[in-house]
């Protein structure tokens, strides 16, 4: 038992720093998923076909690659073909755009739970199309749209895991563990330690997610 | 853009046996999917049997053992096992191994990674499992008892038929988040379709033990991830139509399960 804290204690700084790292890994995709999965959700839903059919394909693309074949991609791949990419944008950008094709579906899904109805009775009274949207089937899309994207970001979090485990992209928390293990062999410790770092992570989302699930609702 | 269509690199394709090599690899990772696949399911539905169990003590103990591998990285539960699973036990795997089982089945770590896929895969099955079986009116269960049926007459011939049916598109759904996530185990140095890549974009140019044709890294890869995209994108497809109909028999909406990636029942029909 006192070895547990004996290796936390003296590893302090560098599970600090990787926890922060898998922080910052996961902020920067987020925002890039959630503005290129929105744009591409609007595509999606766009009334012009082969707007819809653009979409389609960026979705299709992105949710079936593996993380790993777009992170090979995304660095080794771009920088032998005179790319200049520097290992946190590649990083960032593959789980930023791979994430971005299920955002893309969440909206899409979002925008279609407020139903047809809804949005035809509120141009029939004479609204406006952009105040039937952003106060007719905004306000309802987001609601809907709240805990699919809070099950986006726990995946998100194993997911940022991939790039400094695969490819050494960055010093994020499973990265710095698999250092202090090379230098300490406690495999077990070092390895709990970054297991309660990830688990914080998830598990403070997932009651997030649910608090404000809990404070948008609707009673009807 | 002329990089990625230019014709000079994409020749490697078609050069000796690059592309059947990949195709080889490939089929090592649709075999491990299936595996651990099968693996999981069984644990899954074991794990989930567990949770809703009437004992206290057994469905509070499943269901932290349940929270806590699905919402590790998977990455991670492989990196830890290789370094956990004892050393005999890694030779024991490999010595009784038979020897008509693809290579990379006999890699020492061959164990961890499958050890690693299951317990990730059976914990987010047995959270989809559970949510279809809850999913179902309470008077199912009440109605199977008032007929005389024993707790687990009710399970096996009432709730779990229409349970385990209704998750059947969301199960598919993971089945391909399983299916990209073995390209992970490439980092335990077994010969799937990652390790053939890499080999691929090394030798390809090289004339005495390649083609003679470069193998651009970015084309070797893509090729690989539309391998991928093409394999499920089918079942992606499948399991809408499964869930579509599902929804006209059942009338109800398919449960979601928070923290799987691939939340299929968000697909509305067009």
């Amino acid at each position: 038992m006192s070895e547990l804290w004996e290796v936390l204690v003296r590893h302090f700084p560098e599970f600090r720093s990787g926890f922060l790292v898998t922080v910052q890994l996961v902020l920067v995709s987020f925002a890039i998923a959630l503005g290129v999965g929105v744009f591409v959700g609007a595509l999606r839903i766009a009334p012009v076909r082969w707007l819809r059919l653009v979409g389609g394909l960026y979705v299709e693309f992105f949710r079936n690659m593996p993380l790993l074949v777009l992170l090979f991609i995304a660095y080794a791949g771009l920088r032998r073909a005179g790319v200049e990419i520097g290992p946190w944008v590649a990083g960032t950008m593959s789980l930023g755009l791979y994430t971005a094709a299920y955002v893309a579906e969440t909206v899409r899904s979002g925008v279609f739970a407020v139903g047809k109805g809804q949005i035809e009775a509120g141009l029939s009274l004479g609204f406006p199309y952009r105040q039937v949207l952003s106060q007719l089937v905004l306000p309802q899309a987001v609601r809907t749209v709240i805990p699919p994207l809070g099950s986006l970001v726990i995946a998100m979090i194993k997911n940022s895991a991939i790039i400094g485990a695969a490819l050494a992209l960055a010093d994020d928390l499973l990265k710095q563990a698999r250092v202090i293990n090379s230098e300490t062999f406690q495999y077990n410790e070092v390895f709990f330690w970054a297991a309660v770092g990830y688990l914080l992570l998830t598990v403070s989302v997932t009651f997030g997610v649910r608090t404000l699930e809990r404070r948008l609702v609707v009673r009807r | 853009m002329d990089y990625l269509f230019d014709p000079a690199n994409w020749e490697w394709l078609f050069s000796g046996n690059n592309f059947r090599f990949l195709l080889r690899g490939f089929w090592i990772n649709i075999q491990i999917a299936l595996v651990a696949m099968a693996l999981s399911l069984a644990f899954g539905l074991l794990l989930a049997l567990l949770r809703l169990s009437t004992h206290r003590v057994v469905s509070v103990a499943t269901g932290i053992w349940v929270d806590v591998w699905r919402n590790l990285p998977l990455i991670f539960i492989i990196l830890y096992l290789a370094l956990a699973i004892p050393e005999p036990w890694r030779n024991a795997y490999e010595a009784a191994v038979p020897s008509w089982f693809p290579s990379a089945f006999q890699s020492p770590f061959f164990l961890a990674a499958v050890a690693a896929l299951t317990l990730y895969n059976s914990a987010v099955i047995a959270e989809i499992m559970r949510a279809g079986i809850v999913s179902l009116e309470r008077g199912q269960g009440e109605a199977a008892a008032s007929l005389g049926l024993r707790y687990w007459q009710s399970m096996r011939l009432v709730v779990l038929p229409q349970g385990l049916r209704r998750m059947v598109p969301a199960t598919v759904s993971q089945l391909i988040t399983l299916m990209k996530d073995t390209t992970l185990v490439s980092i335990l140095g077994i010969q799937e379709v990652m390790r053939h890549a890499r080999i691929v974009t090394a030798t390809s140019g090289n004339p005495f033990i390649g083609g003679g044709v470069d193998a651009p890294l970015l084309q070797v890869f893509l090729t690989v991830g539309l391998m991928f995209v093409a394999v499920n994108l089918t079942l992606s497809r499948l399991s809408r139509r499964l869930e579509l109909r599902e929804r006209r028999v059942t009338g109800v909406e398919v449960e979601q399960v928070a923290g799987v990636e691939d939340q299929l029942a968000l697909a509305q029909p067009e």
